[in-house]
């Protein structure tokens, strides 16, 4: 079935799109693209990530949306738009975000997967979150650990174990005391050698020479209890994730001032480190893996020391993560109460396996 | 006392010491960030244990030391890898087999004793040029090390596993601190002997520690407080006319209890 409608509220973006989309600030064009997909539209989400613009005084004339296109667009934050080709299921989805929009043909729906696999469960951050991963937007590598048996002084901790994480997808491994959650980690960061299987980060075997040159791919936030009172800046610390790059010191400067505003950690940066609470000597570990340009964070009982205080600004800084810079994380905790809130998929650890 | 600085033995111990005490705390602080304190007391007997070899086999003493320590670190290290020991457990080991050695040799080759002890006092003096060179060129080495690995030695002395996790070769840079911790030790035996290096190695880095804020400022502050009392302790000594190393570990000991005494206040 094929329906065409044509309102004309603005009747001068109603002729046919010379480019794929087009974004106008009053009559002016200020951004173009003529990319196929989702792809237009991400892109716009970078142009508008450096300019000024306000992104409710924006125009959007797309060629094509469907359900898909619509949560993007709302994403980010366009109020007014003009689609040529519309599927009828975007327009819940600009109705409930209150958008403004036009089109010239309305079909039921788009020939795209993409838009079967956007659920009505879903909100509209995590249909963004999900179209990133699908349009390969993200930082995070794959991780996949395949019949993985690891032994400590003879007894067998980690037996078999399988598991396939996809890239920035999340993974929280919870367990019992001495079920071997850090030991899992520590296999995955290469501390612990295999005795069987593989482990495998993005194209690298751990352990593998390849590996042994890109292994700063993982960030290690360990359990901050370590008292350590060797002299050293917050600052400093968050320049250790550039390891032995050799930089100019304004670039480094730079690098260091992004990670840490990017964790709202920038204020320490000239305080020392082991006089940090445990929830700012968190934010710091996560701003060193930022400027290290991590791809896969493994976060080892990161709430350990931590106040009510610090466990919610972890959550929060953990949710923004994996929506923005969305790099694979694994997670362990037995914090039970807290990993509820994070929600993120979970596995228990029993017996050297996921269950 | 000017007059005595034209005396070629004394004006090569004033070289010497000050381009130790500039240089040789940098190692003290190395020992306190990589828990290595055990380490040294190895090395001296690994001095020793050199120190008799070479007037056993009549072979240069200061090389032989500088190489049985070098030797001994090598094997600590490897041996404290593989067996997933704590270096400063295993350096025991070495310590005890260092000077039964020692005493084998100054038994067997009927070697003097004593002259294998004066190793303990030092003998800032018997320099030679070559010596003289020698340390100069390891002193630049040392600084030239510090300097151009400021950075990976910051994140090993912080965390080795997360230093590891950011792509530095931290195995690598354990054991290149190791060997400069082990040539620094030969080398302020033959200076100001066995029983004193401390106030060379180590009180500089725990007077510096009690104001830096980063490992740039203890660095620095290790090698001032150390070029201090290397070069105040000598004029010193040829002022009172008392050994070298006793007058630079009594000046660094000074030194310590009044800014102890200034901080508790």
């Amino acid at each position: 079935m094929r329906r065409t409608k044509s309102v004309n509220l603005w009747p001068n973006i109603n002729e046919a799109l010379e480019h794929s989309l087009i974004v106008r600030l009053n009559a002016q064009t200020v951004f173009t693209s003529d990319q196929h997909w989702l792809y237009p539209l991400f892109e716009l989400e970078d142009f508008l990530k450096h300019s000024e613009l306000s992104t409710s005084d924006l125009f959007l004339s797309d060629k094509i949306a469907g359900k898909a296109a619509a949560c993007l667009i709302v994403f980010l934050g366009i109020k007014r738009c003009h689609i040529e080709l519309l599927s009828e299921r975007a327009i819940p989805v600009f109705k409930a975000n209150q958008i403004e929009f036009t089109y010239d043909h309305l079909v039921d729906h788009i020939q795209c997967r993409t838009e079967d696999l956007i659920t009505d469960k879903m909100n509209i951050s995590d249909a963004y979150l999900f179209l990133r991963k699908r349009a390969g937007r993200v930082q995070g590598l794959s991780v996949k650990m395949e019949n993985v048996s690891v032994r400590i002084e003879e007894k067998l901790v980690i037996n078999q174990l399988n598991f396939d994480l996809g890239r920035g997808e999340q993974l929280i491994i919870h367990g019992a005391n001495g079920a071997g959650k850090t030991t899992l980690l520590r296999s995955l960061l290469g501390f612990i050698p295999i005795v069987d299987g593989s482990i495998k980060i993005g194209d690298y075997f751990v352990g593998s020479d390849l590996w042994k040159v890109n292994r700063s791919i993982i960030g290690y936030v360990h359990q901050e209890n370590i008292k350590n009172n060797f002299p050293i800046s917050s600052g400093e610390v968050v320049q250790i994730g550039l390891g032995k790059s050799r930089i100019s010191k304004s670039e480094t400067d730079y690098r260091i001032e992004v990670a840490m505003r990017r964790t709202g950690s920038f204020h320490l940066i000239e305080q020392p480190y082991h006089s940090l609470s445990g929830g700012e000597k968190q934010r710091v570990s996560l701003a060193r893996c930022l400027c290290q340009n991590a791809r896969v964070f493994l976060l080892d009982e990161p709430t350990s020391f931590l106040d009510q205080q610090g466990k919610d600004g972890l959550l929060l800084l953990l949710h923004e993560l994996s929506q923005n810079e969305a790099p694979t994380m694994v997670l362990v905790s037995h914090d039970l109460q807290w990993i509820e809130q994070l929600n993120w998929p979970r596995k228990e650890l029993k017996g050297g396996r996921l269950c | 006392m000017l007059e005595l600085l034209s005396l070629t033995p004394i004006f090569k111990g004033l070289i010497v010491l000050a381009l130790a005490g500039l240089t040789f705390p940098i190692t003290g602080v190395y020992l306190f960030r990589l828990n290595l304190l055990p380490l040294r007391f190895m090395l001296m007997h690994g001095a020793i244990l050199g120190g008799a070899m070479a007037l056993a086999l009549q072979i240069n003493p200061f090389w032989t030391t500088i190489a049985v320590n070098l030797l001994l670190v090598l094997f600590m290290a490897k041996t404290s890898r593989s067996m997933k020991t704590d270096a400063g457990q295993i350096s025991t080991f070495f310590m005890v087999i260092s000077i039964s050695l020692a005493f084998i040799f100054i038994y067997k080759f009927n070697v003097p004793a004593k002259d294998t002890l004066t190793l303990l006092w030092g003998n800032l003096f018997t320099l030679s040029w070559t010596e003289v060179t020698g340390i100069g060129l390891f002193a630049v080495l040392l600084a030239g090390f510090q300097y151009y690995f400021r950075r990976q030695l910051r994140a090993l002395f912080f965390d080795r596993e997360i230093a590891f996790t950011s792509g530095i070769n931290e195995s690598h840079l354990y054991y290149a601190v190791v060997l400069l911790i082990a040539i620094t030790v030969a080398l302020a035996m033959k200076l100001i002997g066995a029983l004193l290096l401390d106030a060379l190695l180590l009180l500089p880095p725990v007077i510096a520690s009690f104001r830096a804020r980063s490992l740039r400022g203890m660095i620095i502050g290790s090698a001032i407080w150390g070029g201090i009392f290397a070069i105040g302790g000598f004029l010193l000594s040829i002022a009172t006319d008392i050994p070298a190393s006793s007058s630079i570990a009594a000046l660094a000991s000074l030194a310590f209890i009044i800014i102890y005494l200034i901080r508790k206040k």
